[in-house]
């Protein structure tokens, strides 16, 4: 996360989830959101990124994150 | 030994004693070796080998010296070995042999004959006798009344293929595999865009086209076949169950997702699937490289639309790159083609522009996380997971970007639902930790504070902390505790 640049654009990630929710989102909740969005792709990755080795490539390919996808999004299924 | 032996084994087979065969023997070996044998043993009894040697070779002896015992010589042992029945035949055989001729009827020669001849006396008596041969026969029509049966059992077979729909296949429209599509067929779909056939596509979208999306996500495992005939009816199905629990659905749709996700990877890997028609997708991020992705996507995301309307779905089209709704995937492949080919560059930009105008369920336009943004955060991670090679090719940040529109989606799912129970039609953050702890993400000893430092930089931080005070946040902990409480109580 580059020190200069804003880390998400907060207004999006608002839009996204009220238009997937039908809801209103309260003022700050957008923090948290993209916090658990962080947790989330670290979890993505860091799967991707052991499927990524145990397939044997190089940094990780589609392939490997699609793997994880279904796993880590079972994960955060609240 | 093994001249000798037969010649004696025949001699023994017939007069049996076979004591005539060792005593020879004996008297040639067993002199020296028992001089000499029973010298050195004499001489050196100390030690327990040479003990057990001489014992060994005394035993030997007694061996050889009793006629009848077991422990005798091996050779001996053959002898006896060899007496079995058989042998006895081969002798026998063998002091026949020079006197007689082989006898012709040997087994492979008989039974054709034999078989000629039952047939030819069977046809022959069929015509002659018509009671026996023609009964036979009838055992066989017997077989003919079981053609009533066969009718019967036709049936099944008759109706297994109407429910294969055998005959819609020969309608079938062309389809591709999974293979060959990027995922961004997959495109984001969530709930179920992913559609099995082209076949499916368009104009039953038409009719069907929310239902299809969780129960084609459902029902896709089962080979291409099933999910192309059974697209109709189960979609029709599917629109009346999804119809009634539209409340439920939600949750539903969000584990709907997996199905779509999680298969494709499987195809991708080994086995041919054919490729799904996605309808929800409006996701021109994905589409880049597909072939069609792009057009059918919004096509279907265009039926989507139809739920709120069709008016809705026609608006969407408008911004939509051709107006091909309801084209078979053919002619839609065909215009994209034609378009890629005038304008890939062009449209790739567009394409990352366009998702910004995709349309939840609710009928709610809203942008995706801009690339960047995923990108940048997917690289840090990736290399904090281990990965020597950080950079992230573009399809796999296309992947990223679909996991994160699923992540969204099932996020507001999961928001709303929470803040529904509670009554509320605004999220709260209290929903947000709710969803954080019933992910395991939260616990005990990590609170989202102590999570958010970790992973937000300090402006974020400081948005949380001025929204959220510290002593405020154990109290509101409790509180959704309680709610947690009376959510379980109230179900």
């Amino acid at each position: 996360m580059a020190p200069g640049q804003k880390l998400y654009p907060r207004a999006t990630v608002k839009k996204i989830v009220k238009a997937h929710s039908n809801c209103n989102v309260s003022k700050n909740v957008d923090v948290m959101i993209f916090l658990d969005y962080v947790l989330f792709m670290q979890t993505l990755m860091k799967e991707a990124a052991i499927d990524a080795k145990q397939a044997g490539e190089r940094g990780i390919s589609a392939r490997s994150v699609k793997k994880a996808t279904a796993d880590t999004l079972a994960k955060f299924k609240g | 030994m093994a001249d000798p032996t037969p010649n004696k084994n025949r001699l023994a087979a017939i007069s049996t004693p076979r004591a005539l065969a060792t005593p020879n023997r004996r008297a040639i070996s067993a002199e020296p070796s028992s001089l000499r044998l029973s010298a050195s043993g004499r001489r050196n009894p100390n030690t327990p080998h040479a003990r057990a040697a001489i014992r060994a070779i005394d035993q030997r002896r007694a061996a050889l010296f009793t006629p009848g015992r077991v422990g005798r010589r091996r050779s001996i042992a053959r002898e006896r070995e060899r007496e079995t029945p058989r042998d006895l035949l081969r002798n026998l055989s063998r002091v026949l042999a020079p006197t007689s001729k082989p006898v012709s009827s040997s087994s492979s020669s008989s039974p054709p004959r034999g078989n000629e001849s039952t047939l030819q006396t069977l046809l022959e008596e069929g015509d002659d006798d018509d009671d026996f041969p023609i009964e036979r026969p009838r055992f066989s029509l017997p077989l003919d009344r079981d053609d009533d049966d066969d009718s019967e059992l036709k049936p099944p077979r008759s109706s297994i293929l109407d429910d294969e729909n055998y005959t819609m296949q020969s309608i079938e429209m062309p389809r591709r595999a999974w293979t060959e599509a990027p995922l961004g067929r997959l495109d984001r779909s969530s709930l179920g865009s992913v559609r099995m056939s082209d076949f499916v596509g368009p104009e039953i979208g038409d009719d069907a086209d929310d239902s299809n999306v969780g129960i084609d996500s459902g029902f896709f495992p089962p080979p291409a076949l099933d999910d192309d005939t059974g697209g109709i009816a189960l979609d029709e199905e599917a629109i009346f169950e999804r119809m009634d629990e539209e409340a439920r659905r939600q949750t539903i749709g969000g584990q709907d997702d997996f199905g779509p996700i999680e298969i494709p990877d499987l195809g991708n890997e080994s086995t041919f699937v054919m490729a799904p028609v996605e309808s929800p997708t409006r996701d021109p991020t994905m589409a880049e490289g597909a072939e069609s992705s792009d057009i059918p996507g919004f096509d279907h995301y265009d039926d989507d639309g139809d739920d709120n309307g069709d008016g809705l779905g026609d608006l969407m089209d408008a911004p939509g790159l051709d107006d091909v709704d309801d084209v078979d995937d053919t002619e839609a492949l065909q215009d994209t083609i034609i378009s890629q080919v005038a304008s890939h560059p062009a449209q790739r930009s567009t394409g990352r522009r366009k998702p910004g105008k995709r349309i939840s369920r609710h009928g709610i336009e809203y942008p995706s996380l801009p690339v960047g943004v995923v990108k940048r955060l997917a690289t840090t991670l990736a290399k904090t997971a281990g990965v020597s090679k950080a950079k992230l090719s573009s399809d796999t940040v296309d992947a990223i970007m679909q996991a994160t529109d699923w992540y969204f989606e099932q996020l507001g799912d999961d928001l709303s639902a929470y803040a529904r129970h509670a009554g509320r039609k605004t999220i709260d953050e209290s929903d947000m930790m709710m969803l954080m702890r019933r992910q395991r993400q939260t616990s005990a000893s990590t609170t989202p504070f102590s999570l958010a430092q970790r992973y937000l930089p300090r402006e974020l931080l400081q948005e949380m902390r001025m929204s959220v005070p510290a002593p405020t946040k154990a109290p509101r902990k409790r509180q959704a505790r309680q709610g947690d409480v009376e959510e379980e109580e109230v179900t």
